[in-house]
């Protein structure tokens, strides 16, 4: 397990999630020149100062808006999203979802930090990020699909969660379809831009391994 | 993490007795409340029927307490102009005296001719067979409705008046008809009234609600049924808080497979609970305009039909109240008018049968598959037993929760099972 935010690659700039505090694929080559990896990965991925969540935030609205997917969402919306939300605590190195499972929930990180890992089919267990408030995670959940996680999320520390289950969201698109409609695009933005970073990052990792190379090579599945 | 230490024997027979201990006084507690069970649960069932409503005109902008207000208001209005109705169908004392005094009359006129004691004294065989068991009741129902010297007074001197009204002589006849029937039956009194408070030598004990005035019985209802539009006032205006309150009891591993279960439950219960409320609102008005088409007045067809969609809450009760209700009408009333031309006044009870039968045939084949579809369906064998069972333990209010109370249980159980599994707790 990674213990430092060295685990990463430098992607496009301006292709950055809130929250994410460090991508941990691909897999690090040189592990000594941790320092430099780290703060080139703060650069690229660490979110502005600005926008890192109060963990002691006592207003959950006033939370609410510092989340990306929430963040074109006014006062009333917020208002409305903080009575389906739930406040959930974990202990350090307690499961917050495993892998494998059913999903109904999104969440996102009021405090504390989350470990996400993926485990192989030897057993072993890959992580992939670590997020910091406000990062939110398992969008897809709240997407109205049949999820099965496909990864596992554990507490590093005492760790706060804000929940939004899907039946909830659910009976907001009945009662306020405005507000879900907002919601459901900005899920779908997140979930893309998710998707293209750890594309990138897969590109960039094949880039730097073998820059001479004439034709690309299409990038090897970890 | 380190691991848990095992909890050692103490704890685990302090923890047991505990939960006995809590699990009784639980069940202390309830026990000593039962009389508010059944208001508390029409409340929240109401309110759970009403919720769609609220959350809708939120939808338009309408703020939840104006929601909340408009709903009660019109609930209000409905219950103000039902008590109306009713207070207009019987509004004077003279009208009462008239609708008992007729009343009497031909229960004793049909039970008569039923039993045959109008050509024999000792009746057909199904009177000698059944005598002993019936004519205390028929004793108890003369008593009952049968005037004091008081009333009869009053009674009489209304309709001997030179401004009498028009079927005087008519209540008079029955009047005296009812007089001669209470002599031969004891129950007559010597200033020549009824005898509400002589008892006969058939009845064992006087009725236990003649103890109580009725403004003690109003009280006392009041007092237990005020929760019910309490319950269901606070229970519209709730934004989720009592859901938050309860999921954070839950453990963390326990909270996704509750919130499954808390969505499966809402979808079994609210779509039963609406599709049955919608269901009596439809047998309600299909059997007021069968009881309209057979000459029934149309206040009367409106009540009757009423009540029988209200008693559709317990299942194949509902048909079989509009046909008692129906068929007591026609046969206690004056005359009847019926609207269709092929219906005579004598075969009205014929009719009746036939169109609560078909009202039934409706209710099934049409009401029941739309309105229900596929919410919460449960075999008719353990409704039966489901009702029956409840009936027996609770009385009045097992007899209304049985249905919901299965419906909630069947839920429960398959969806706690398969989120059990699917979470990979058992």
């Amino acid at each position: 397990m990674p213990e430092s935010p060295g685990d990463v690659r430098p992607v496009k700039k301006g292709l950055a999630l809130r929250g994410l505090r460090e991508l941990l694929l691909p897999r690090p080559r040189d592990t000594e020149s941790v320092d430099a990896a780290g703060k080139g990965s703060l650069a690229v991925f660490g979110p502005p100062p600005e926008t890192m969540a109060d963990k002691r935030g006592r207003d959950f609205a006033s939370f609410l808006r510092k989340v990306e997917l929430f963040e074109e969402l006014g006062d009333a919306d917020l208002k409305r999203l903080a009575q389906i939300a739930h406040e959930r605590s974990y202990r350090d190195g307690e499961s917050i979802y495993e892998q494998g499972r059913p999903g109904i929930a999104l969440f996102v990180l009021r405090s504390g930090i989350v470990e996400i890992t993926r485990r192989k089919r030897n057993g072993h267990e890959l992580p992939l990020a670590t997020l910091e408030p406000p990062a939110s995670f398992e969008e897809l959940a709240a997407m109205g699909c049949d999820v099965v996680r496909w990864t596992s999320a554990r507490a590093r520390g005492p760790v706060t969660v804000v929940a939004l289950g899907r039946p909830d969201l659910d009976a907001l698109s009945r009662t306020a379809p405005l507000l879900a409609n907002k919601l459901l695009r900005k899920l779908a933005e997140v979930t893309a831009r998710r998707l293209q970073l750890l594309v990138e990052a897969q590109l960039s990792e094949g880039e730097e391994r073998d820059p001479t190379d004439g034709p690309e090579k299409p990038p090897q599945r970890g | 993490m380190a691991p848990r230490s095992r909890p050692s024997a103490v704890e685990v027979v302090f923890e047991s007795f505990a939960a006995v201990a809590g699990a009784v006084l639980g069940i202390w507690l309830l026990w000593g409340i039962r009389s508010l069970i059944l208001p508390v649960a029409v409340g929240a069932l109401l309110a759970y029927i009403c919720y769609p409503l609220v959350t809708g005109l939120e939808r338009y902008r309408v703020t939840r307490g104006l929601a909340i207000t408009l709903l009660f208001l019109v609930f209000l209005s409905a219950a103000t102009l039902v008590v109306s109705l009713v207070r207009s169908g019987v509004s004077t004392e003279i009208r009462t005296l008239n609708f008992k005094t007729r009343l009497l009359h031909k229960v004793n006129e049909r039970y008569q001719d039923l039993m045959g004691l109008d050509s024999s004294p000792r009746g057909t065989p199904l009177y000698r067979f059944v005598h002993e068991d019936v004519d205390p009741i028929v004793d108890r129902v003369n008593r009952f409705l049968a005037l004091t010297p008081e009333e009869r007074a009053r009674f009489l001197e209304a309709h001997t008046r030179p401004d009498r009204p028009a079927d005087s002589d008519v209540l008079l006849a029955y009047d005296r008809a009812n007089f001669e029937a209470l002599q031969r039956r004891g129950l007559a009194s010597s200033s020549g009234g009824g005898v509400r408070d002589v008892p006969s030598s058939s009845v064992t004990r006087p009725p236990a609600h003649r103890e109580k005035t009725p403004l003690a019985a109003l009280a006392r209802i009041l007092s237990t049924w005020i929760v019910a539009p309490t319950v269901f006032l606070f229970l519209l205006r709730d934004t989720g808080e009592i859901k938050r309150a309860f999921l954070r009891l839950v453990p963390n591993r326990l909270f996704e497979p509750t919130l499954e279960v808390l969505a499966d439950l809402d979808r079994a219960l609210g779509g039963y609970l609406r599709g049955v409320f919608l269901e009596c609102v439809l047998l309600g008005l299909a059997l007021a305009v069968l009881f309209v088409a057979v000459g029934i007045p149309i206040l009367w067809a409106v009540a009757l039909g009423f009540l029988a969609g209200a008693t559709n809450v317990i299942p194949y009760v509902g048909s079989a109240v509009a046909l008692l209700v129906g068929l007591t009408y026609t046969f206690l009333a004056g005359e009847i008018h019926p609207l269709l031309p092929m219906v005579k006044a004598e075969s009205v009870a014929i009719w009746l049968v036939v169109g609560v039968l078909l009202v039934e045939l409706l209710k099934n084949v049409a009401l029941e598959p739309l309105v229900l579809g596929g919410a919460a369906k449960l075999h008719p064998l353990v409704v039966v037993i489901g009702v029956l069972g409840g009936g027996i333990l609770f009385g009045l209010p097992g007899l209304l929760l049985a249905v919901p109370t299965i419906t909630i249980l069947k839920a429960f159980v398959s969806s706690a099972s398969l989120q059990l599994k699917a979470y990979g707790l058992v």
